[in-house]
């Protein structure tokens, strides 16, 4: 098993380093002046050309890649022509603000995708799973944004029953910050009442986002048992008098959720850069925001930076879902030879 | 008994009902654009400069009249008679948000790092050199003359020097200097502006407190009995108005300074008697047309343009919020002049007129306008599309793009690569606003870039006189020279400017102000400006 981990982990470092070269030239060709961006309106053209010179923008693609690897093995992300910070201090503000939230998202979708998704495979052609794949094509054909503003408008503005936007009300100091995480410092301050309303403040935002992989899951999963329930073991089971909570939960789910772990590895990813309709909706300070405004303001530090993470999250998530995987599927275990 | 008791148990639940509404908090949400340093030297947007107006004191302050008036400085003059000598005396017993007084040392400090660090604003000011003369006077020296310099210290924002020499960085860029405190001032004030910085997370939030000792004071004249300083600010910086729109119905927000607002969000806001609207200051829509490429190189093409443009049909519903007539200036500056078409509607004949006037007459159908604008921005579209749908009647093709933000400004780098048509929205952000419009947007020497993207440098008459603007120091003389440029620069149809746009602030029935309108970004966003009716709050929403 660490050979394989150890392993994985060392292809990763090939394709970030590739990833980072490719995303380092496609900002650089992009157009736009990011010296002209830093400096705002009034600058004269003897100060963008001056900060041209310090950002190294008039020398050769290569050395500009040069200049970034040396200051990246030395921890040094650059800075930020937008926000005028260190590209790392940025990162260390907004990742965990999205993390918390896809995080919760991601359980949402994972609870409630697989429980439709089983009982309605399991249920093949009730009522049941007609209405579940009426509800999935609505989640699937409805974008994030839509969903979001819905939400806030019903369950925020109409019907007052949770909180509308940010991590916490406005008014409310929030805690030192430990973690970045709101609900893990405010406990960690030892105000659980801070963490509770800071959970309260998610469940929107992460609905607007579990949607559509609630949707995705659950019928994947649902294929998944029935496809499943047509096998023989399983028929044998049923020949030998198991009931069918025994035949459920030992038998048909373990294999039938293999295709959905992997498919919310990839949903996990996909959130934290795919977030930010959902995040600007909701005023959520989270990193897909952040990517998007580097994106617009021309941010060439902060745009290789986001990249960077987003695709060092796809290595991780991959593979933790492959870690996974492996546990729940021992043909996977013998054939990577993970004992 | 058993009813006594529950009667005095309803009294006391009512009793106690009574005295928990508690007051109603003296804070105010205020929503901008992402304030994204508080440093005055790296400040440029127009959203950081809301925020300076507020956690620190500019040296003059702009006017409503134009001009400025004494702040910082309660007078200046020039030393010797060729406007490279300033000398300014500085208010005594003005206090830093630390208690300590201000001084000519952090005045000449500040310009230094100002001048030094070269970002922000400071580029109109050229370089300056600035001499202590003694604790409350201070010479500044500059490179070329300049008749207008106390103007444009409208943007310039003292710091206090020990504090930030106590919180400075080395090594950095600056020598024995490191950083020159621009990390630390990024998130911390060190200001004698009416408000002093609590808390703030760049692009996101900035907290801040009322200053007691500003040196302005706290006067009560001229407000209402029940209106009350603002004691807390939050600044918050969103974007989505459709979320704003929420928060400003549930109380939630209670100023937005942005302005943003769809039509009907509007039109909502006009109609909700818990909300108001107040307009301070509007931005120019300027289409600038590039005089170095076929065929708005042609002088009359141009005019046909500016005849054959629908400014009626444009303004439509946005007329009753403001929206309409503008020029090279804004029609509420003083020394406005109203420019051609007038009156301000769609002339087909006129058009033709100047059409077959053109070098292009008899080839019309050969020729294509490309009409430019920022992506994303409907509003500017709609400009783009009346015009396309305007000059097909006369025959002529005009293609519509909407490329984005960098592509669309690094366009306009040069007359090659700049279309036939820009459009850009300039609001009165640099200072002096009249040189603003005029001088830094049509004089060789002016802002350059999406500023001057006519790229039109030709006429001798025009350059004199918007030298001399910067040359005169009489603030009448020189309005007077204000007014004479404007039809001759108009005369060439460089642009033509589809209408005003208004940036209505929406705000809770109980925020009250300004108490000034200045046209200017950032001074009447200075919350000194404003009060609450904590009375009227407490009555809306309940505490």
């Amino acid at each position: 098993m660490l050979t394989f981990i150890g392993k994985r982990l060392f292809q990763s470092l090939f394709v970030l380093f590739g990833l980072s070269l490719l995303i380092f030239f496609i900002a650089r060709v992009m157009p736009g002046d990011p010296a002209r961006a830093a400096l705002g309106f009034l600058a004269t053209e003897n100060q963008v050309e001056q900060l041209r010179e310090e950002m190294h923008l008039n020398d050769p693609f290569p050395v500009q890649y040069y200049y970034w690897l040396r200051n990246l093995l030395h921890g040094d992300l650059g800075r930020s022509s937008y926000t005028h910070r260190p590209v790392t201090m940025d990162l260390v503000q907004y990742i965990p603000a999205t993390f918390e939230l896809i995080l919760f998202a991601t359980l949402i979708s994972a609870v409630v995708g697989q429980v439709t998704g089983v009982l309605a495979g399991f249920f093949r052609n009730s009522w049941f799973d007609g209405l579940s794949r009426l509800v999935s094509y609505l989640g699937i054909a409805t974008p994030s944004f839509v969903v979001a503003i819905f939400l806030l408008f019903i369950f925020s503005q109409v019907l007052k029953l949770a909180p509308g936007v940010g991590r916490l009300p406005i008014m409310m100091t929030p805690p030192p910050t430990i973690t970045g995480f709101m609900t893990l410092d405010s406990l960690l301050a030892g105000r659980p009442d801070l963490a509770l309303t800071a959970l309260k403040h998610m469940v929107l935002p992460a609905i607007s986002l579990a949607v559509i992989h609630i949707a995705q899951e659950g019928r994947i999963t649902r294929t998944s048992i029935v496809e499943n329930m047509q096998k023989d073991y399983i028929t044998v089971h049923k020949v030998h008098g198991i009931r069918t909570p025994r035949l459920l939960f030992k038998y048909l789910l373990k294999p039938s959720i293999i295709p959905t772990v992997t498919v919310m590895g990839l949903d996990f990813a996909f959130l934290m850069s795919n977030a930010f309709l959902v995040e600007i909706v909701y005023m959520w300070p989270g990193f897909s925001r952040y990517a998007v405004t580097a994106m617009l303001n021309k941010d060439l530090n902060a745009i290789v930076a986001v990249v960077l993470v987003i695709g060092l999250t796809f290595a991780m998530v991959n593979l933790l879902v492959d870690i996974i995987i492996m546990g729940l599927d021992p043909t996977v275990r013998l054939r990577r030879g993970g004992g | 008994m058993r009813t006594k008791a529950v009667l005095l148990s309803l009294a006391a639940l009512l009793f106690v009902g009574l005295f928990a509404v508690g007051e109603a908090e003296n804070v105010a949400v205020i929503n901008g654009y992402p304030v994204i340093t508080s440093d005055p030297a790296t400040a440029s947007d127009w959203y950081d400069t809301e925020a300076m107006y507020n956690l620190y004191s500019p040296l003059v302050y702009p006017s409503p009249e134009g001009g400025v008036r004494p702040h910082l400085a309660t007078s200046w003059e020039a030393v010797g008679g060729d406007y490279t000598h300033w000398r300014f005396t500085l208010r005594q017993g003005v206090k830093f948000h630390s208690g300590y007084e201000l001084t000519a040392e952090d005045v000449a400090f500040s310009m230094t790092r100002f001048i030094t660090m070269a970002r922000g604003n400071s580029g109109p000011l050229g370089q300056v050199t600035a001499v202590v003369v003694d604790r409350y006077t201070v010479d500044f020296l500059l490179d070329k003359p300049s008749a207008i310099f106390p103007d444009t210290l409208a943007l310039f924002f003292p710091v206090e020097k020990n504090l930030v020499l106590a919180n400075i960085k080395t090594p950095g860029n600056y020598g024995e200097y490191g950083d020159y405190g621009e990390d630390w001032l990024a998130t911390h004030d060190a200001g004698t502006g009416p408000y002093m910085m609590t808390s703030h997370i760049p692009g996101q939030r900035l907290d801040a407190v009322r200053f007691i000792d500003y040196f302005e004071g706290w006067s009560d004249e001229g407000w209402g009995e029940d209106e009350v300083p603002i004691e807390r600010l939050i600044f918050i910086m969103e974007t989505d108005y459709t979320t704003l729109m929420t928060l400003m119905r549930s109380g939630t927000l209670d100023l937005e300074i942005n302005g943003g607002w769809t039509l009907p969000q509007l039109e909502q806001i006009e109609a909700d008697p818990n909300l108001g609207l107040a307009s301070v200051w509007a931005q120019n829509v300027t289409v600038w047309m590039n005089t170095k490429l076929s065929p708005t190189d042609d002088e009359h093409f141009r005019k046909a343009i500016l005849y054959a443009f629908d400014y009626e049909g444009i303004v439509g519903p946005w007329e009753a919020f403001g929206n309409g007539e503008t020029g090279i200036l804004l029609p509420n500056m003083p020394g406005y002049v109203p420019i051609e078409p007038q009156p301000r509607a769609q002339n087909l004949e006129r058009a033709r007129q100047e059409l077959a006037l053109s070098k292009y007459a008899d080839n019309l159908s050969d020729v294509k306008v490309l009409f430019h604008f920022c992506g994303g921005l409907d509003f500017e579209e709609d400009v783009g599309l009346q015009l396309q749908a305007d000059m097909a009647q006369l025959g002529v093709t005009v293609e519509v793009a909407g490329p984005p933000w960098p592509e669309y400004s690094a366009e306009c780098s040069s007359p090659e690569s700049t279309p036939n048509m820009t459009i850009f929205l300039f609001a009165p952000q640099a200072a002096p606003t009249h040189d603003y419009y005029t001088y830094s947007m049509f004089a060789p020497g002016g802002l350059g870039w999406i500023f001057e993207a006519h790229w039109y440098f030709d006429d001798p008459e025009i350059i004199q006189l918007l030298d001399a603007t910067r040359a005169e120091p009489d603030p009448a003389a020189r309005l007077a020279l204000y007014e004479e440029v404007q039809p001759l620069i108009a005369d060439h149809a460089l642009a033509f400017y589809p209408y005003e746009k208004p940036t209505l602030f929406a705000h809770q029935a109980y925020i009250v102000g300004p108490s000034e309108t200045i046209v200017f970004v950032g001074p009447s966003e200075n919350m000194h400006m404003w009060r609450i009716n904590l009375e009227l709050k407490e009555a809306l929403r309940g505490g």
